[in-house]
């Protein structure tokens, strides 16, 4: 029994823990995030036909409307088939891009989807980026000089703006600017043709939803960095970092930083969708065209194949915003990379 | 000449919201160039804070009085743009890179370059040769470079390091508990490596560790902290020799010298132990209270290939006697523990308890386990720290139904565990109990349930010198006392040869030696059993006693 050798004590100190390959760590997330989807889509489908009412007897509610109307149109909408066949249809559409028909608007409903996506992601886009470069900003400054007054009012500020309704802010911004920004909309009417001053316009029109969203959301980002770069404040790596001669603002932004980042980029993905059903209150505020103010619009009917249209969208964003997080997380931190 | 580091009335002060603390007082050290140091304590001794303070790393609540002399200039009256000038450059620091000294996310050789671009004007190319010949000076591949700090062992983050200490060429290195967490052999290359290289260079070197044997192997004097006060202080063989100050007694008999006499059966505790009861011959046939026979437990990594833990292990835990389960991490010993209290399910072979085989019925189990209890290492995590330690006694015999009153059984299972007099820890909270009381806590809790056997995975690892002969005394105690049996896992040796009867050697999942405490660490016949021997600081007294 003298196997033991200097090789094999060597071969033991010597392990490396392998990783997954990537091909097949993105593949399993994505075939994740695939199945989460198809969920989503049963789900939706199932929620609205639970809501209690009959969609043709509220669109034909106003006029007087005789049996034969009322089942000549539950054929041309659909229902009138079995529940089982209903799905068939509308699962069979969405591989043709397909999210059915407006009742209320007799439109296909993926066409008006897409016109209001564009006003939510540059709303929601704007007020994202900004919200994370003020939040992260606010949050390492807090952090460094912890409990100092800037600390103090800091994070005081963020959490009463984190806790005050959107709609009432938005009002309140309203009134306090004095008509300083247009209260509605996202274009005027009379503006000159050519990109500069569209996009002025649109600026211009964006500004108050914008610093309304911008307000409520940036103290969670803010509230993330401040605690996690807390946390690795307190590690040894720093004291490596500070003895070897490194300048304090380059002991953080070279060292702390990057390390406190992780939770809080994930935290920037994952809430991006929740960001995005968050805008229904703003858009309605300022009647900004978006898929907030659709669903707003939708809920009023209720339009079923609108809603669950928005619903899936909406829904879709979170999980592939959650998806894009983990593939980021990877290819940032290099632990994740290995186990 | 000035010499290299001098230290005169040092004394550091932090203030705390209840007042001040003073951490450190009155402390003169001197140390020449090319001259080692070590300075010895256990946790809250002030030993770290005066290694931190020659380079001006303190929090900020920390105030220095006295003088710090680095090659003959204040420290402490330095601007800030020479400080930075002077750390690194002048003096650096070997942490515990085992742990958390490294950034997670950076690759190791950029972490090494970054002072050599800090401190010198290198050119690029340059550098990262430079980079190349620290770690080959560390016997690391230069390849490793491009390594994350988790990629690599202990061992090599330790080497990482070094090399990064080296980085600028300092004419001194203070090492902060450099290996620390380590196990045995690879402590023993690191501490190698590191006087190896120092002496090479000539380089000042200041060790700091609450293990006094490391110091003694490493360093020519030591200086023993005790309180923020340097209680002793001479040439390393003297003070390890004829400790004079009872502190570094208490120290020295932390960390017995395997194969002296004087420490077998006598862990360092105040308390008396009770004579060795007679003691029946065991039958060297019958199965053990506790025993395992050709048990197996095989993991499969991701890539399902098939990696055994334990390898086919025979096990017996007789009664009235303590068995040390003796293993570098990653032999299987922790599996192989928790096998045995049912906690992981076997791959093959069996466990018994007192000759029938352990029942697979949650019911079974849990009698079982009442039988069979763990005592962890971490007391500090094994205590719910909102609970009581009534609470944490009581929650045993509660979940198990014990008959008889609550209220006397825990006041039993405490005074069983030392903690006298009883009534006074009932209502308190582990954060305001000491590591080695939380310890005695959690074996009252194992005690409650009046078990047979009692599994112990290094139960004195996170426990400061002085506390763990108190806690292995104990369990003495119990076994001598109660006749409790006891399994104790442990990287240790001394401990082996401080409290058990037999030991069982594990390497790569299987008992490569099992035998009577004496036979096994004096007289090994396993390689691996003969390598943990000789990678002791210390040695055996019985190499001594051959004059190696």
């Amino acid at each position: 029994m003298t196997s033991t050798t200097d090789g094999h004590l060597a071969a033991d100190l010597d392990e490396r823990r392998a990783g997954t390959s990537t091909p097949r760590f993105v593949a399993g997330k994505v075939g994740g995030a695939l199945a989460s989807l198809v969920l989503v889509v049963v789900l939706g489908f199932l929620l609205f036909r639970m809501i209690p009412g009959d969609p043709v007897a509220t669109m034909t509610r106003d006029r007087p409307t005789s049996p034969e109307q009322l089942a000549l149109l539950r054929e041309r909408l659909g229902v009138d088939k079995p529940m089982w066949q209903q799905f068939l249809d509308y699962f069979g559409g969405l591989f043709q891009g397909d999210l059915g028909t407006s009742y209320m608007y007799s439109r296909p409903v993926a066409d008006m989807i897409g016109e209001r996506l564009g006003p939510t992601l540059l709303l929601v886009g704007t007020a994202t980026v900004l919200a994370v470069l003020l939040g992260m900003w606010l949050g390492i400054r807090a952090a460094w000089k912890r409990d100092s007054a800037f600390d103090r009012v800091q994070t005081g500020v963020a959490l009463t703006l984190w806790s005050v309704p959107q709609f009432w802010l938005g009002l309140l911004l309203l009134i306090a600017t004095q008509g300083l920004f247009p209260s509605r909309g996202m274009r005027s009417p009379d503006v000159p043709e050519g990109f500069v001053a569209q996009s002025l316009d649109v600026a211009w029109h964006l500004t108050l939803p914008c610093v309304t969203l911008l307000a409520v959301i940036y103290a969670q980002y803010m509230l993330v960095m401040r605690s996690s770069l807390l946390e690795e404040m307190g590690s040894e790596y720093l004291t490596t970092a500070r003895a070897k001669g490194l300048r304090d603002d380059l002991v953080r932004r070279r060292h702390a930083v990057p390390n406190a980042l992780l939770p809080a980029v994930t935290l920037v993905f994952l809430q991006f969708g929740m960001v995005v059903s968050g805008t229904i209150t703003v858009e309605a505020v300022f009647s900004w065209p978006g898929l907030g103010l659709l669903t707003y619009e939708a809920l009023r009917g209720p339009d079923l194949p609108l809603l669950q249209g928005v619903f899936l969208v909406l829904a879709g964003s979170v999980i592939v915003m959650n998806l894009l997080a983990e593939l980021l997380y990877r290819v940032l931190d290099p632990r994740v990379r290995a186990s | 000449m000035s010499p290299l580091l001098e230290l005169r009335d040092l004394g550091v002060t932090y203030a705390t919201g209840d007042g001040e603390v003073r951490a450190v007082r009155d402390v003169n050290l001197t140390l020449e160039p090319g001259e080692t140091l070590g300075i010895a304590g256990e946790s809250g001794s002030g030993k770290s804070t005066v290694a931190l303070s020659v380079l001006r790393l303190l929090p900020r609540t920390a105030r220095v009085s006295g003088e710090i002399l680095l090659d003959g200039e204040d420290v402490t009256g330095m601007r800030w743009g020479r400080l930075r000038a002077v750390r690194w450059s002048s003096a650096s620091v070997v942490f515990q890179g085992a742990m958390h000294a490294l950034n997670p996310v950076r690759k190791v050789g950029e972490q090494i370059a970054e002072p050599i671009r800090l401190h010198t004007s290198l050119a690029e190319p340059k550098v990262a040769a430079r980079v190349a010949e620290l770690l080959e000076q560390v016997d690391l591949p230069p390849a490793k470079a491009r390594s994350y700090p988790h990629e690599l062992s202990g061992g090599q983050k330790q080497r990482v390091m070094i090399a990064m200490a080296l980085a600028c060429e300092p004419g001194l290195i203070l090492a902060d508990e450099p290996t620390t967490a380590l196990d045995v052999v690879v402590q023993a290359q690191v501490l190698t490596l590191l006087s190896g290289l120092v002496a090479e260079r000539g380089i000042g070197l200041v060790m700091i560790t609450h293990d006094l044997s490391v110091l003694a192997a490493t360093c020519a004097r030591i200086a023993v902290m005790y309180r923020g006060e340097i209680v002793e202080q001479g040439p390393g063989s003297e003070v390890m020799g004829r400790p004079r100050h009872e502190h570094t007694r208490a120290l020295a008999a932390a960390f017995p010298t395997v194969g002296d006499p004087v420490s077998r059966f006598a862990p360092a505790t105040a308390n008396p132990l009770p004579p060795e009861p007679a003691r029946e011959e065991p039958d060297a046939d019958a199965p053990g209270l506790l025993a395992a026979r050709d048990l197996r437990v095989t993991f499969r990594d991701r890539d399902g290939r098939a990696v055994p833990a334990v390898a086919g292990v025979d096990l017996d835990v007789r009664r009235d006697e303590i068995v040390a389960l003796v293993g570098q991490s990653g032999s299987g010993k922790t599996t192989l523990a928790r096998t045995l209290l049912g906690l992981q399910r076997p791959t093959g072979g069996s466990v018994l308890y007192d000759g029938s085989l352990v029942p697979t019925s949650s019911a079974g189990l849990k009698e079982y386990r009442r039988q069979v209890q763990l005592v962890l290492q971490d007391p500090a995590s094994a205590l719910n720290p909102r609970h009581t330690v009534y609470e944490a006694v009581a929650e045993g015999p509660r979940i198990h139904g014990l008959p008889g009153d609550e209220r006397e059984l825990v006041l039993e299972a405490l005074e069983s565990a030392e903690l006298r007099p009883a009534e006074t820890y009932l209502a308190r909270l582990p954060h305001e109990l000491s590591g080695g009381q939380r310890q005695r806590v959690v074996i009252a809790g194992a005690l409650a349930l009046r078990p047979s056997v009692l599994v112990a995975d290094e139960p004195v690892a996170s426990l400061d010198a002085s506390v763990r002969g108190e806690i292995l005394g104990l369990l003495l105690r119990l076994r001598r006392e109660l006749g409790l049996a006891a399994l104790v896992i442990t990287h240790d040796l001394g401990l082996a040869w401080n409290i058990a009867d037999r030991v069982a050697v594990m390497y790569r999942g299987q008992l490569v030696e099992v035998g009577s405490v004496e036979q096994v660490l004096l007289e090994p016949r396993h390689e691996y059993t003969k390598s943990l021997l000789a990678a002791l600081p210390m040695g055996t007294a019985s190499a001594f006693e051959r004059g190696v």
